[in-house]
């Protein structure tokens, strides 16, 4: 059995069978999504282990270079005079998608431990959960775009409801806004898939598909077809592999989210409950960063070079805009949602410098930050769940009061602000760095944009060190006087049990950042030089 | 190890990996222990160890070639990062400074702390951060530089936050850290400019003698090196931020406010980090990247450093806070140093940086044993007043007879009088500076004759407050006459550390010439940059000039704080005020950075929650208004269409219906009258 398919599909089997079990036996439901997720991170370390690295093994455009691939016709329709539709089932990973498999696991445990302050309607809660759970490692893994497109909308369907249901007093307003928002960016995605599968010919059998390796080949696109770069079709007046690549960057910088398209994220952070505020942060963002990766730049890389300026702009604007924003909160829990936008955007600028440091330093971002804003949503749950308040001018003294939380928080803090030894310090500085590289080397970006950027970094000590002042030194001073100070306890063994995971593996990457730069280095190597002979 | 090295030199190498090692060892112990007084002593044992592999260290590597020693850390695209250690003298010496200071401080702390909560807190605390602090002078590369640069901030964060109940306290250590991050961000600028132009982050194959900076050029507004060549204004951009981060670590003008608010941490800790260690990093870091700077950089240096040594020390005459004055001394010594820097007097930047570190870590230690004692006499009788307030004291010099002692060789150093080691690092400064403007414009003169305004200066506050706090009478006594006064000498863990560091403050510690700064070792082992002849009157006149004024204005502090003459200068001018409200530089930050800041992202909210979601819940509104008219179309337009006719064939149909009557006459009847009218028309047509 192909280990990756068996990683995706094991929450569908988990979720079946919290299905058919009745609900007195309700109490056990989590333990059954506890379960599923420890054999996924198995799995994943498994995969994470094996996985070879070298130039043979690099991947990205080269199909026969994938690992733990699995590829089998699904959908096979003779069309008559067309052809065939051709559908696979095509999952396979290379570097760029490795480390991301491993840190979603690793999240969705955490995501789970927090799901235990979950009261109501469990049933639904964990199913909803459990697809949620393989529609992202599908989403990582699928190399057929129709595939990922499937696995890319089953993720909206249970996120509307997490949310919808499970979540706080204006539940219905954020899902909504969720919903449509991230819909609006997927209606558009199914077009250009659309026009990309009328385009592009497999080799092989003659066949129109939707085969995302062979869409970064040039000579698979039928001449004269819309998405061909030798047809130079216009759509719109504007050139038609530009619109493509616009209306794909779109769908997925609404998911990282990029300013401006970025306030679906406070809203429906501030009202999702803690363990799907985790799973958003902490994976569903990086799916955005991935798909500009994979599919954006994969697919579209003439594109993309061309309007890196922009990407760049994006990014930095993300980063200082996100920096600013997060320093005017009063609610804990938007101020994070806002870090996030802001650690987000150094994804999108490393990624738009097309450098090796750049998209090394953006990819990992995108772990760290999986790790980190895991660990600071979980921070933010367990007061709430103790008080249901989250203002920070409601506390103060929360160090007197709960030491063992706040060693937490500072060192979620301090991790997030870039602090060397973990693993957003090793991510931030190489993301500037190739940012600033890529005037020298392929001059797509200008150097202000890093030292923009880098202001970013000044702004998120500002916030984190702000917040750390008001709401936990000082003499301890609540809202809710004594009965708060009863409920205020310190963590238990289950939420450090959690904590601790994401602490030690923020720190391991920080100290051994080879962990995840081995594996991707020459995924990235490659994909760099992929897209420079499309410079010009 | 990557590359084989002789035997001798992988033991220096094990050596100093050991002395760095093992304090982050004991902060792991300290960290998992959590409480107990166990923490005091491991952390001082490991301090000890580290100093004697240090001194081993030192003793192999001073003035021998240097030791590059690196493993391969990551690679990242085609570059490899490795991480390593590098030893030359200016490592090694740090790397016994650091330890030699720390260890004392260790010592004082135990019974400095030993009333305190967070006692192995503290320990945990210190422990880190003297591994970030010894890490920071061997690494050697600039990543990991840049690393354990931000360590070393943290854990001043850490200390200065120390005890985190108190508001002053929490909002000192973060000011302390954003202000360092500013002079990061410089920093990590910096290193991206030279990654981008020399694509390496070793320290040695950038900075050594024949390195890649040596062999740039800035010509022609170019920055040429070797085949890569970028526009020079990255030249000064890598510059500006270096100086920044210099700034910001060793708290010059513009960055320099951090550090007065610093002193909110333990009186150990400012004198371990925030007087001896920690601040000489960023002269550390001139000293590791001196070879970038350009003459009119290092000018700049010159001015910015010398106007910090003044601007401090025409502050520190009017503060009344103990530790205030000797966090301006601080800033005004690092300013001497950056200055000393950027007239090219390296090993005298160098030199003044240990002998600083002696005297003023010793000074700090003798402040906390005198507010330990203010404290005690505050606690006793259940008053309430300023423990570190120089204008309560008085007097101690006869009840702290110690302490006393040591403050006044510290306090000689600072001034520099001759037979102290401040006498032999600061002149020889003073007189480089002369010489240095000699070959400059006119203008430059301003400089050295600054600099001997501060030195007089300096004079000036350090016997104001030795005459304050150890002569005339106890004040407080004069106010409560029922005090009770149980003042003495601290134990022994402060008096012998206080000692050790006294003797350190005196010349034959680092030469055995008095009076002859070249003859210092120190001095020797770094290659002076400008060897001018002896014959130079500079030599004679400046110290002499300088140590007699120096004299008369310290006679004339003791004229005015001890036999209670008027003060010539009124106290209620603006310039007194300019002086006591620190040039009036916090105030002026406020209101313009860190106000607009919040304005703006005040602003930046509201234009999220009103421009960007405004607009999406127009386009809502719209498209509710857009459904809501297609919903009346459907409901008007194509449903009203479809009523109407259902409605006509209902009206066509009642009226057929009526003729449906059932009645047979009425048959007959229309039977006849069609008939009757069809034959009329008929016969009509």
């Amino acid at each position: 059995m192909n280990l990756l398919t068996l990683l995706i599909f094991i929450p569908l089997l988990a979720g079946l069978v919290i299905a058919v079990m009745p609900s007195s036996l309700r109490g056990s439901f989590k333990y059954i999504t506890l379960l599923t997720a420890v054999i996924q991170l198995v799995l994943s370390v498994l995969i994470y282990l094996n996985f070879k690295t070298g130039a043979t093994h690099a991947g990205v455009v080269h199909e026969d270079q994938f690992q733990f691939v699995q590829k089998l016709p699904w959908i096979r329709l003779n069309l008559g005079g067309v052809g065939d539709l051709q559908i696979d089932y095509f999952v396979g990973i290379d570097g760029v998608s490795v480390t991301l498999l491993v840190m979603s696991a690793l999240v969705m445990i955490v995501a789970v431990i927090a799901s235990w302050e979950i009261k109501t309607n469990l049933k639904g809660y964990f199913i909803l959960f459990l697809i949620l759970d393989m529609a992202v490692f599908g989403v990582f893994s699928a190399l057929d775009f129709f595939l990922f497109y499937l696995f890319y909308e089953l993720m909206l369907l249970p996120l509307y409801f997490l949310i919808g249901m499970w979540g706080g007093p204006r539940r219905e307003y954020a899902s909504i806004k969720f919903f449509l928002y991230t819909l609006f960016g997927s209606v558009f995605m199914l077009l250009v898939m659309v026009g990309l599968y009328l385009s592009v010919k497999d080799p092989v059998t003659g066949n129109h598909t939707f085969n995302i390796i062979q869409m970064m080949n040039p000579a698979n696109y039928d001449a004269g077809s819309v998405f061909s770069a030798l047809s130079h079709q216009t759509i719109l007046g504007m050139p038609a592999r530009m619109v493509g690549f616009v209306v794909l960057f779109i769908a997925f910088a609404i998911k990282v989210p990029v300013v401006p398209l970025h306030t679906w994220l406070p809203d429906a952070h501030v009202e999702a409950p803690t363990p799907v505020s985790i799973l958003l942060a902490g994976v569903l963002l990086k799916i955005g960063g991935y798909g500009i990766i994979r599919i954006c730049a994969g697919i579209f890389p003439d594109a993309a070079v061309q309007s890196s300026y922009w990407l760049g702009l994006l990014g930095v604007i993300s980063i200082l805009y996100g920096a600013l924003n997060a320093l005017a909160q009063r609610d804990l829990k938007r101020l994070i949602a806002y870090s996030s936008v802001s650690h987000m955007g150094f994804v999108l600028l490393g990624i738009a410098s097309f450098t090796a440091e750049g998209i090394s330093g953006a990819i990992m971002q995108m772990v760290s930050h999986g790790f980190l804003s895991s660990m600071l949503f979980f921070l933010v749950g367990v007061v709430y769940t103790r008080v249901h308040d989250r203002d920070i001018y409601n506390f103060r003294g929360l160090a007197t009061l709960m030491p063992s939380y706040t060693l937490f928080v500072v060192i979620a803090f301090f991790a997030s602000l870039g602090l060397p030894g973990f693993s957003a310090f090793v991510a931030e500085a190489f993301s500037l760095a190739g940012a600033f590289k890529s005037a020298n080397t392929n001059g797509l970006l200008p150097q202000w944009m890093a030292a923009c950027g880098a202001l970013g970094i000044l702004l998120g000590a500002g916030y984190f060190l702000w917040t750390l002042q008001r709401m936990f030194f000082g003499t301890p001073l609540l809202k809710g006087g004594e009965s708060w100070k009863l409920s205020l306890t310190d963590i238990n063994w289950r939420e450090r049990s959690a904590l601790i995971p994401l602490a030690f593996m923020a720190l391991l990457l920080g100290v051994m950042p080879s962990l995840v730069f081995n594996k991707i280095n020459d995924s990235v190597l490659l994909l760099v030089d992929f897209t420079r002979q499309f410079i010009k | 190890m990557a590359q084989t090295l002789p035997y001798q030199q992988l033991t220096t190498c094990y050596y100093a990996l050991t002395a760095v090692v093992l304090p982050v060892l004991a902060f792991a112990v300290n960290f998992f222990l959590k409480k107990g007084k166990a923490a005091g002593w491991i952390s001082t044992i490991a301090i000890g160890a580290t100093t004697v592999f240090a001194a081993i260290v030192f003793k192999q590597q001073w003035n021998a070639p240097l030791i590059h020693a690196t493993i391969p850390w990551f690679t990242i695209g085609g570059t490899a990062v490795n991480a390593g250690i590098l030893l030359n003298n200016l490592s090694v010496l740090l790397l016994l400074l650091v330890n030699v200071i720390a260890l004392p401080v260790h010592i004082y702390s135990m019974a400095y702390m030993s009333h305190d909560e967070g006692f192995s807190r503290y320990f945990t605390y210190l422990s880190f951060f003297c591994f970030s602090m010894l890490a920071l002078v061997v690494v050697d590369n600039l990543v990991l530089f840049y690393a354990f640069w931000e360590l070393v901030g943290f854990s001043s964060y850490l200390l200065i936050g120390f005890w985190f109940t108190r508001d002053k306290a929490v909002q000192a250590n973060k000011k302390a850290f954003i202000m360092n991050r500013i002079g990061d961000v410089g920093l990590l600028i910096a290193i991206m400019v030279l990654f981008s132009q020399y694509h390496t982050f070793d320290l040695n194959a950038l900075f050594s003698a024949d390195g890649l900076v040596a062999n740039s050029t800035l010509t022609n507004g170019l920055w040429i090196n070797g085949t890569s060549t970028i526009p020079a204004v990255w030249q000064y951009l890598a510059c500006a931020g270096l100086f920044l981060a210099v700034a910001a670590k060793s708290a010059q003008f513009p960055l320099h406010t951090w550090l007065p608010d610093a002193m909110e941490g333990p009186t150990s800790v400012s004198a371990l980090i925030h007087a001896a260690t920690m601040v000489a990093a960023g002269i550390f870091l001139l000293g590791r990247v001196y070879p970038l700077f350009s003459v009119h950089e290092l000018d700049a240096l010159a001015i910015i450093g010398c106007f910090t040594a003044f601007m401090a020390a025409s502050i520190a005459i009017t503060q009344n806070d103990l530790k205030r004055i000797l966090a301006f001394s601080t800033i005004s010594q690092l300013g001497f140093m950056v200055m000393a820097m950027g007239i090219g007097a390296y090993a005298s930047s160098l030199f003044h940086l240990v002998t600083h570190a002696f005297f003023k870590c010793l000074l700090f230690l003798v402040a906390g044993a005198v507010i330990h004692e203010m404290q005690h006499i505050r606690d006793e009788n259940k008053l309430d007043f300023d423990p570190q307030n120089i204008l309560y004291m008085g007097g101690l010099r006869r009840k702290m007879p110690i302490t006393f002692i040591t403050a006044v060789i510290a306090g000689l150093a600072l001034v520099g009088l001759p037979f102290t080691s401040g006498y032999l690092s600061k002149d020889g400064i003073l007189i480089q500076a002369f010489e240095w403007s000699d070959t400059k414009a006119g203008v430059f003169k301003i400089i050295p004759i600054l600099t001997l305004i501060t030195s007089w200066l300096t004079a000036f506050y350090v016997a104001r407050l030795v005459f304050k706090v150890f002569f005339g009478k106890f004040r407080l006594s004069e106010v409560n006459p029922g005090l009770k006064l149980h003042v003495h000498d601290g134990p022994w863990k402060f008096n012998v550390p206080m000692i050790f560091l006294a003797i350190c403050c005196l010349f034959p510690v680092f030469s055995l010439n008095p009076f002859l700064y070249e003859h210092a070792w120190i001095y020797k082992s770094f290659l002076p940059s400008n060897f001018l002849e002896r014959m130079n009157p500079y030599h004679t006149i400046i110290p002499i000039a300088l140590n007699i004024l120096s004299l008369l204005v310290i006679y004339w502090a003791y004229a005015v704080y001890v036999l209670d003459k008027k003060l010539p200068l009124k106290q209620n001018n603006w310039l007194f005020a300019f002086s006591y409200y620190q040039w009036y530089f916090n105030e002026a930050y406020q209101k313009v950075f860190v106000q607009p800041v919040l304005a703006i992202s005040t602003g930046l909210f509201a234009f999220d929650r009103k421009g960007i979601d405004g607009l999406i819940h127009f386009f809502n509104r719209i498209i509710l208004w857009v459904a809501k008219l297609s919903a009346a179309i459907d409901r008007y337009v194509v449903d009203g269409f479809l009523h109407f006719v259902v409605a006509l064939v209902r009206q066509i149909g009642n009226f057929a219906r009526s003729f449906q009557t059932g009645r047979v006459q009425y048959y007959l009847l229309t039977t006849v009258v069609a008939i009757v009218a069809w034959v009329i028309l008929k016969i009509l047509i």
